[in-house]
């Protein structure tokens, strides 16, 4: 049903050139930080109870990519050129499918998915210029079918509801900053400015051509 | 109706089988439309006996996936309930006939496509406008313009532009319920913190000055200068400002409305293409003494059209506003939707027989077009009082026998499904003689394999982010088209454009 995962990884561990770590916005390394925190919890979650939950089949892998959460946001960012703003969005939708289907727990074996879909469709939501989904999937080392339909399951698991109000947007933000704060690790990055701040104007939510 | 109270309600948890149903749960009664980009059902529900619109979404442009113009339109909508709106009942799915996995149906869920189930409506008001012999009451107008505008204004308050209101946007059933539709190109908007937005939006004939001179911060202004323009429409019964391309458009809307300088629209200057456009000479506003000649527009109706029609978004009359005029408060009151004539229903049950007729008949009505294209007909101006009056006027040209019974000459579809987008071109007066009965559907159905570039509607829409669309049920492209490339065709070739300038005395 999912492409070979396998297949794929020659794909995604291309980017040795990642950018540094001064390049890469805060926010990527927050978000990555707290969906590996995610994970890590689920994981063991699920090693108890043995259940995953059905409403992330679409999204789960044969085998979990070798390539960390960090490496492929920044891997994302990189390539597609999407505005910071996406990356918080899309931790949006998944904070949303957390909420909406709190059986199916975010694991190893579908984050990558579940990631590369949700900054896709932020990016379709917010940026006026944006790659199509065919781009997505090479960046993303998914089929472009396989990833057109995690992007309809996405939809509708989140029942279409896709918009994050610029309050929303904020407390996100807001939420994502309170995290970081939370683990001691925010003096580590070099970035010490508030997310919000850090999402520069040309790609703040404020100015999106749409 | 309380769809409104009703969904005001349950605004967060729709019913939670969204998308969860599959089409096999209508039954295609008929196909009412076709455009490049979708095709409009008639169907019915097997378990309601409802009887919905189908709107499938096209998905076979692999790369680009699921069309942003659809992910908007559904996401507005679900957020939208009111009577005065259309209502998006459901998004059902259609699992592919051919699944070719081994019996795993699962995996194409979505392979044969995506619908969005809308309620049915029988009419669109560019289509009843244009219906041969009809003529509207003041009553009725009014009725239309106050339901337009309580549509708008809900839109409007909950931070929602529209963005393409025009008569064939605006559905009618035959209770004389008026809805708003295609919200393809509608956006959220917010006052505080207002960004750069797209002015590649609205037909060009309902265009404001803002967009037209480049303006990338707006507001719900935009729409009601669509409203003005498609309110004075109704009372004058042809489109006042039929430009053929921006340039030509502004300059009609300046002929109009008065050149702009600092004085009526302070910041005017410092738009991005003031400089290109702004007239060589000073020109007077002219919308009271223009329309005061005509019939139908009384003090009230005036005063009304002169705060819509202004140039400075920020001084335009807003749609709650508009809903207070005078206007709408003295005599002859707007009537009640359900007092006005019902039309006769359009699509029901065709043959298939009869719809290959009706395509050959479309066919000769091409070419008849082709050569006679300067007959035509004109929509009657409104009637001052009540009354029924959709029979054709004695003068109207004989009909065909082919029409059936039918006294009144109507098409078989008073809807634009599967129109190109934009202002009607010369498709939108039937040629007279004996292809009456075809050309709304050849307004209609014809648009697939390009021949859309030779038809009027849909050309004025140049450097629009759209191309032609399914019509009011908004079957959009899935993909933003070039600018300019419909220019120059439907009514920059039209033949009447000519004649029909002439007719407008402030552009003399």
């Amino acid at each position: 049903m999912l492409a070979s995962t396998g297949d794929d990884e020659p794909d995604l561990v291309v980017g040795q050139d990642l950018p540094t770590e001064a390049a890469t916005p805060r926010v990527l390394s927050i978000i990555s930080h707290v969906m590996e925190k995610l994970v890590a919890r689920n994981e063991w979650l699920a090693n108890q109870t043995k259940v995953f939950g059905k409403s992330l089949e679409a999204f789960h892998g044969v085998r979990a990519p070798s390539i960390s959460i960090a490496k492929y946001l920044e891997r994302i960012y990189k390539y597609t050129k999407c505005s910071p703003s996406c990356f918080v969005v899309g931790y949006a939708y998944i904070d949303r499918l957390a909420h909406k289907h709190p059986g199916s727990l975010v694991v190893s074996l579908n984050v990558h998915r579940l990631l590369v879909t949700c900054v896709m469709i932020a990016s379709k939501m917010l940026d006026d210029v944006h790659y199509n989904n065919e781009f997505y999937a090479r960046v993303g080392g998914v089929s472009n079918a396989d990833l057109n339909r995690m992007e309809l399951e996405l939809l509708f698991l989140l029942d279409f509801r896709v918009t994050v109000s610029f309050r929303a947007f904020e407390s996100y933000c807001f939420h994502l900053e309170k995290e970081m704060l939370l683990n001691g690790d925010a003096s580590s990055l070099q970035d010490n400015r508030p997310i919000k701040e850090s999402l520069s104007a040309a790609s703040s939510l404020s100015t999106l051509y749409v | 109706m309380t769809v409104a109270d009703e969904g005001k309600l349950n605004l967060e948890e729709h019913p939670p089988l969204w998308g969860s149903r599959s089409v096999d749960c209508f039954e295609k009664l008929e196909q009412i439309g076709e455009g490049t980009y979708g095709q409009v059902y008639m169907a019915k529900d097997n378990k309601t006996g409802e009887i919905v619109a189908l709107k499938k979404i096209r998905m076979d442009n692999e790369k680009e996936g699921f069309p942003i113009t659809a992910i908007r339109e559904i996401k507005i909508l679900k957020k939208l309930h009111h009577e005065n709106v259309v209502e998006l009942k459901e998004i059902v799915t259609s699992p592919g006939r051919n699944t070719d996995d081994q019996g795993k149906p699962d995996n194409n869920k979505y392979k044969g496509g995506i619908y969005m189930v809308f309620e049915y409506m029988d009419h669109d008001l560019t289509g009843l406008a244009d219906r041969p012999g009809l003529r509207f009451t003041i009553p009725q107008i009014k009725c239309y313009m106050k339901q337009l505008l309580t549509g708008l204004h809900y839109c409007h308050a909950h931070q929602i532009l529209h963005r393409d209101i025009k008569g064939s946007n605006l559905l009618i059933d035959n209770e004389g319920q008026l809805k708003l539709a295609d919200f393809g190109l509608a956006r959220m908007y917010s006052q505080d913190h207002s960004g750069n937005l797209t002015n590649r939006v609205i037909t060009l004939w309902y265009r404001p000055p803002e967009l037209l001179l480049g303006a990338t911060k707006y507001g719900p202004a935009i729409d009601m200068w669509s409203v003005g323009c498609i309110f004075a429409e109704l009372l004058y019964a042809k489109p006042i400002l039929p430009g053929k391309n921006e340039s030509e458009q502004l300059n009609k809307i300046f002929e109009l409305c008065g050149s702009p300088d600092e004085n009526n629209w302070p910041g005017v200057s410092k738009m991005p293409w003031f400089n290109n456009f702004k007239p060589s000479r000073p020109l007077k506003r002219r919308v009271r003494e223009f329309f005061g000649q005509c019939q139908g527009f009384d003090r009230h109706a005036l005063e009304l059209l002169d705060k819509m029609l202004v140039l400075d978004p920020s001084q335009r009359i807003t749609a709650k506003d508009a809903l207070d005029a005078e206007y709408f408060w003295t005599d002859p009151l707007p009537c009640d939707p359900k007092s006005l004539p019902t039309y006769e229903a359009s699509h029901e049950f065709q043959t298939k027989k009869k719809r290959q007729e009706q395509r050959q008949r479309e066919e000769a009505a091409k070419r008849q077009k082709l050569q006679h294209p300067h007959q035509q007909h004109s929509r009657l101006p409104p009637l001052q009082h009540g009354g029924q009056s959709h029979a054709a006027p004695s003068h109207w040209p004989a009909h065909p026998t082919n029409n059936g019974p039918q006294q009144v000459p109507a098409g078989p579809s008073h809807h634009y499904y599967g129109k190109p987008r934009g202002p009607p071109g010369p498709n939108r007066y039937p040629p007279s003689g004996n292809q009456s009965r075809g050309y709304n559907q050849s307004r209609g159905g014809y648009s697939s394999g390009g021949s859309y570039h030779q038809q009027g509607r849909g050309a004025p829409y140049a450097g629009g982010p759209r191309g032609p669309s399914g019509g009011a049920y908004g079957v959009g492209p899935p993909n933003y088209t070039q600018g300019g490339q419909h220019s120059g065709s439907g009514r920059g070739q039209n033949p009447m454009s000519g004649s029909r300038n002439q007719q407008y005395g402030w552009q003399q």
